[in-house]
């Protein structure tokens, strides 16, 4: 038994100490070729994911930041001191006591069940639900899904993944996109069968894995002909987490007929940077469908797309974003139409609290050739004190005489008539500036699994508390 | 003979030519044209520039200025109240409404270049200034005219409304000839004093060779208002830049302008509407029909600052396609920094309904007319706004020219 020693949750910016004494694997701080080749060796992959990972890290290195546009903050990510590599030889590594005191609150006022909690705050990676969870796995073998971690996916199914592995997102496509794929660990890899409907949604924390969710996790989910599946990452509870960068890549591959749902609750400790690369691909007749929310962190970048390859294929994406004092929540959607009769559909919420900013950024892209393709996005901002902030910027590109697009946004602030009347009826000031925001962003919040929907309204209760008055 | 603007033997007999002017004017574009020639290469990737074919606006074909460049002609200008001169005569009469060209800085969109080039070389434009209370009916016009074969011409407007001021203005821009290549660089700076307004049309009819950079910046105090109409119909190529800065409380800002593109035309539209002080008002309506090859680009941006609560603050962006090879790109920003606001923008980009155009064809209309009536249904809303009957109808008529029958 590891003696347990007290975590920082620290909220300072640029402070990165990382407790390490209690990893088995460690690739040290900072990047270099050799820290690749440690991750890859321990993993023990072969070649050709090695020669993927060193591709990608001379690729991370050239890349300049994208501060031409996005927010200046990102300057102030050292990749020096950051750890790229950890991995717990035995587990749970951490105990209760060390988690902080406010997290603890949190889980019991969410009311998520006890052993739940320590899974949720990274104490220990199973629980006692663990016979449930094997049932549903047997289920998912019956049915010929493949539902493992990255490493086993391309270890032990390479002829199902390797195919759509880094196809979807390139690793040039973007800086992060590009270090993720040279130090990737951990994520899940999904292959569901033609005509295989999942009626039970898959959720990340359920698969058991040697090594926790890392840093730079990396999600593959193939959808055969016609399959369907929901996939649920995250959770409505803080994420305990004491590193500060945070930058996955995750892709969809919906071939003809299939139908995706990925559902994130991000809530992040308010010092993490979350940089994410989502995209799916959508082929004839396909449906893909990004829930995503945005609670937690100090600065989220994400924008997650669907590339329309194939005839009357359909992506959509619906994005709540709450932003509190110290949080920047750059969030937004991506369409780009490939193919002809594709439609896409954005509805983005954001709510900025206190000195909070979110922003909405978008691309809508339809070339001339095709025919009959649409896109509708709207955003709306609703800001809540005198300095909390908003932004949009959409970018839409468009040719051709078939085509149709509508982008509308608009920024409101809390109506006073409408808090007044509920303060008539007996709610206090707090109560029903909660309930304003909860109706403001309800329509969306309806698409989360029940369960989800019900945590996601106390947590905003929650960040809602203290903000008026 | 090859020139550049960049070169300093350039500059020097640029100089010369213009030896008459006061000593500050001449450090003034002294200091502009050695900040142009220390402008760093563009960046390949710039926000501002985003969509845009930028090579499309450069000076390279046309790097050379006319020895007596094309003046802007003024009409209407026998008001014994209002000083409406050229920008020479103005130099020359009233250097003191020009002393605060030094300290203008443009709308800061892009175009540095366009704007330092514009404040060394400048020999044309216009000077307008409405002392206190002064009210005028009929419009002050002027004529501009983008040079021919290979030359550029820089001109520079300045145009002052003191408080309560009213004045109506309409800016006509063509070319010298019809056949040959031009660049005319326009620099507005506007000012209006509280209360005042300013009523303006464009009109601008310009080549289809040439380029056109159309710079502005108007600034607003207390309550006063600018209603702008723009007809973008004419040149191969056309950047506007325009910004709107609400510096007063209750001050009012009305953009409106619409784009005809055929052939490969392009119009790149950058836009701002910032809202400094409190209780402004802002409505900005960009409208883009475009044919053939044609293409648009509008990039606005409403900006609330933390201080300006109570804002209204609209922006639209209408493009309607009519051919598969054109394109409308667009990119609608908000910045809102302050909460008690109304604010909102919309883009959509569409073809002409199908069914309207069955049934006026179904009436023996022929599609190409149906079209042109269609196209001029929409941006009738714009061309609506423009005051009395009589200018509307000439408006439409400016539009409805431009279609071959």
């Amino acid at each position: 038994m590891i003696k347990p020693s007290n975590i920082e949750i620290d909220r300072e910016k640029g402070n990165f100490h990382y407790p390490t004494s209690k990893y088995a694997f460690d690739a040290g701080v900072g990047l270099s070729e050799d820290v690749v080749k440690y991750i890859s060796g321990v993993k023990k992959e072969k070649d050709w994911i090695l020669d993927f990972r060193l591709k990608a890290y001379s690729i991370f290195k050239k890349k300049p930041m994208p501060t031409h546009w996005a927010s200046k903050d990102l300057e102030n990510i050292d990749f020096d001191v950051i750890r790229y590599y950890l991995a717990q030889g035995q587990q749970p590594s951490r105990t209760w006591e060390e988690v902080p005191d406010d997290i603890k609150k949190t889980f019991e006022r969410l009311g998520i069940p006890e052993q739940e909690r320590k899974f949720l705050a990274g104490v220990e990676a199973q629980f006692d639900s663990e016979a449930a969870y094997s049932r549903m796995k047997e289920g998912l073998e019956k049915e010929g899904v493949i539902f493992v971690g990255s490493t086993e996916g391309l270890r032990d199914y390479p002829e199902i993944f390797k195919k759509w592995f880094g196809k979807v997102i390139p690793t040039s496509d973007n800086k992060f996109s590009a270090l993720n794929s040279a130090v990737f660990s951990g994520g899940s890899f999904i292959y569901v069968p033609p005509g295989v409907k999942l009626s039970q949604p898959l959720q990340a924390y359920f698969r058991i894995n040697a090594e926790n969710f890392g840093q730079f996790e990396r999600t593959l989910i193939i959808a055969d002909e016609g399959a369907e599946i929901t996939y649920m990452e995250g959770c409505t509870a803080p994420k305990f987490e004491t590193s500060t960068l945070h930058s996955a890549v995750v892709e969809l591959v919906a071939l003809k007929g299939a139908k995706i749902q990925y559902i994130t609750v991000q809530n992040w400790s308010n010092n993490v940077f979350n940089l994410v690369t989502k995209r799916a691909m959508a082929h004839e007749e396909a449906e893909v469908r990004w829930i995503d929310c945005n609670i937690g962190s100090r600065l989220t970048m994400k924008y997650p797309g669907v590339i329309l390859k194939g005839r009357k294929a359909r992506g959509e994406v619906l994005s709540i974003a709450l932003a509190n004092d110290g949080q920047h929540q750059d969030t937004g959607a991506k369409m780009v139409h490939a193919a002809s009769e594709t439609t896409s559909n954005v509805i983005a919420k954001s709510v900025s609290i206190g000195q909070g900013r979110s922003s909405y950024r978008g691309l809508v892209q339809i070339p001339g050739h095709l025919k009959h393709c649409k896109n509708n996005t709207e955003c709306d901002a609703l800001l809540i004190n005198s300095d909390s902030q908003t932004d949009t910027y959409p970018a839409i590109s468009i040719q051709g005489d078939d085509n149709s697009v509508q982008h509308e946004a608009s920024v409101s602030k809390v109506s006073a008539e409408q808090i007044f009347y509920m303060q008539q009826r007996g709610l206090n000031q707090a109560e029903a500036m909660s309930l304003y925001v909860n109706g403001f962003v309800n329509d969306l919040i309806r698409e989360f699994p029940m369960e989800y929907s019900v945590e996601l309204k106390r947590l905003i209760d929650m960040e809602m508390e203290g903000s008026v008055g | 003979m090859t020139t550049h603007f960049k070169s300093p033997d350039f500059f020097q007999t640029f100089s010369e030519k213009r030896s008459w002017e006061p000593g500050w004017m001449a450090d003034f574009r002294k200091d502009s044209w050695s900040r142009y020639s220390e402008l760093p290469k563009s960046k390949l990737k710039d926000e501002r520039w985003r969509f845009s074919p930028r090579a499309r606006f450069s000076y390279s074909n046309c790097e050379q200025l006319r020895d007596s460049p094309k003046q802007t002609k003024l009409v209407n200008n026998n008001s014994k109240k209002v000083i409406f001169e050229s920008f020479d005569q103005a130099i020359l009469e009233h250097p003191n409404l020009l002393s605060k060209l030094p300290s203008l800085t443009g709308p800061q969109l892009g175009s540095d270049e366009t704007f330092l080039l514009g404040s060394s070389f400048s020999e044309s434009g216009f000077l307008l200034n409405a002392g206190e209370g002064v009210k005028e009916e009929a419009a002050f016009v002027c004529n501009h005219f983008a040079p021919k074969e290979n030359h550029s011409l820089f001109q520079q407007n300045i145009v002052t409304l003191a408080p309560f001021a009213e004045l109506t203005l309409i800016e006509y821009f063509d070319s010298e000839d019809d056949s040959t290549i031009g660049v005319l660089s326009n620099l507005s700076h506007i000012h209006l004093g509280e209360g005042a307004k300013l009523n303006r049309i464009v009109v601008q009819r310009i080549n289809s060779h040439s380029t056109f950079h159309h710079l502005e910046k108007i600034e607003l105090e207390r309550n006063s208002q600018f209603n702008n109409i723009s007809l973008q119909l004419g040149s191969a190529q056309t950047r506007v830049e325009s910004r709107g800065d609400i510096l007063g409380e209750g001050a009012e800002f009305n953009n409106y302008s619409l784009s005809l593109g055929r052939n490969e035309q392009l119009f790149d539209q950058r836009t701002i509407q910032h809202h400094i002080a409190p209780h402004g008002k802002s409505n900005l309506l960009f409208k883009n029909a475009l044919l053939d090859e044609s293409k648009s680009v509008f990039s606005g941006l409403i900006k609330v600052d933390p201080k300006a609560q109570n804002t209204d603050s609209f922006q639209t962006n209408r493009n309607l396609l009519l051919s598969k090879e054109a394109e409308a790109d667009s990119l609608p920003g908000l910045e809102i920094l302050a909460n008690e606001v109304k604010c909102s923008h919309g883009a959509t980009t569409s073809k002409i309904d199908d069914q309207e155009l069955f049934y006026l064809q179904s009436r023996g209309i022929s599609k190409s007319i149906a079209e042109k009536l269609i196209v001029l249904g929409f941006f009738e809303d714009i061309i609506g706004r423009a005051g009395n009957s009589d200018t509307i109808e000439s408006l439409r008529n400016e539009v409805s020219n431009y279609f071959k029958s």
